[in-house]
């Protein structure tokens, strides 16, 4: 059975589900009943090694660059609603794939073009963050994000990372009012 | 180097560090890069009798009160943020001083304001407590907060106890979810 996160609490994905190999990171939100433009949210994930920094810009995977230089890391796809029914949006990470190099895969979501639209993280609701084992199709974790983060419109959902020779799974929910620009920033990404 | 302490297991300070006089326990954490209220962890010691109660709130060694009566705990200041490198807290205690009716000290580290702020250990990053000897800087041994310690607000990091005219040290590793309170009061402190 899948295991629920709080936010700030960790499970290793080495004990919970051993020989795990590829691993889908589904984000999911409700689409938007209310009159308005669309909640598009956008998952993100930046590979980062112990300072906490990527090595370069192609360490970040988003709807833009959707797979790593090396293949461990790969985004399926935009979707701009959150219409259907399941996962709205994922990235497939081959665990045993990823460059010792890299620490931690830190998974963000950001609303785009949260300023023009004016919208937040307060505003949507339904969203999580989920790990499923793609070679079995079960869910191994799940993250909902109850809390009101009102003011953020970049949220790191949660972090897979490197834990002495396990791979774990935190759920942290914290984010930035300064949207993809302040997330992308504090994880080394230049940003123009 | 360290001696890793599993929860639970405990080491004899006078034969692992013989002659150690003076013990630090030492607390850090990293300033938080997210949006929000600042992390501030905090950390505090208990002068314990044999009955596991402080004799008075003077037994009570925390950022509002620095010193024990006889000086021989003293917590070195408050850090607010985990701003700046290595321990953000420390609190020395020097064994020979402690009077003899103290049978434990129990050190503990709490996060200031943890509910009303939501946060907990495991949205802190890289928080740990750990004891060195303050004589050549050797680790007696270390908790990894955000690890171990992943929801809670408050956690009883170890013990420093007397037995059988030995200092020894515990890993407790335990927490409280509420906090700094139900912990004091735990201790006989009137909060």
């Amino acid at each position: 059975m899948a295991i629920s996160l709080q936010k700030g609490g960790n499970i290793s994905l080495s004990k919970t589900t051993p020989n795990l190999k590829n691993v889908l990171i589904g984000l999911g939100w409700d689409a938007r009943s209310t009159s308005g433009d669309d909640f598009d949210l956008d998952a993100s994930v930046f590979m980062v090694g112990s300072n906490g920094k990527v090595r370069s810009d192609s360490d970040f995977v988003f709807y833009n660059q959707l797979r790593s230089t090396c293949g461990s890391v790969e985004h399926t796809g935009d979707n701009r609603t959150g219409d259907g029914d399941g996962d709205d949006e994922s990235v497939k990470v081959a665990l045993d794939k990823v460059p010792s190099a890299i620490e931690r895969l830190v998974v963000a979501v950001t609303i785009h073009d949260a300023q023009s639209r004016n919208q937040n993280f307060g505003m949507v609701r339904g969203a999580y963050i989920r790990l499923v084992n793609i070679d079995t199709n079960d869910e191994i974790v799940r993250f909902d994000l109850t809390e009101d983060a009102s003011v953020e419109t970049a949220m790191i959902f949660g972090e897979v990372y490197r834990y002495n020779t396990e791979w774990k799974f935190r759920a942290v929910g914290q984010g930035y009012a300064g949207g993809l620009h302040a997330l992308a920033t504090a994880h080394g990404i230049n940003v123009q | 180097m360290a001696i890793s302490l599993q929860k639970g297991g405990n080491i004899s300070l006078s034969k692992s560090a013989p002659g150690m006089k003076k013990m630090i326990v030492g607390l850090g954490w990293d300033v938080r890069s997210t949006d929000g209220d600042g992390f501030d962890l905090d950390a505090s010691a208990f002068l314990l009798n044999n009955t596991g109660k402080v004799q008075n709130d003077a037994g009570f060694i925390f950022y509002n009160q620095a010193k024990s009566a006889d000086g021989s705990v003293q917590h070195t200041g408050d850090n607010r943020t985990g701003d700046g490198e290595g321990d953000d807290e420390s609190i020395v205690i020097e064994l020979d001083k402690v009077p003899a009716e103290i049978e434990k000290i129990s050190v503990c580290v709490t996060i200031h304001e943890a509910e009303a702020r939501r946060q907990n250990f495991g949205m802190v990053s890289s928080a740990y407590v750990r004891c060195v000897n303050a004589e050549g800087n050797a680790e007696v041994a270390r908790f990894d907060l955000s690890e171990d310690a992943s929801v809670e607000t408050a956690m009883i990091f170890g013990e420093i106890y007397r037995h059988n005219g030995e200092w020894k040290f515990k890993a407790i590793g335990q927490g409280f979810a509420g906090g700094l309170g139900p912990l004091a009061k735990n201790f006989g402190v009137n909060v």
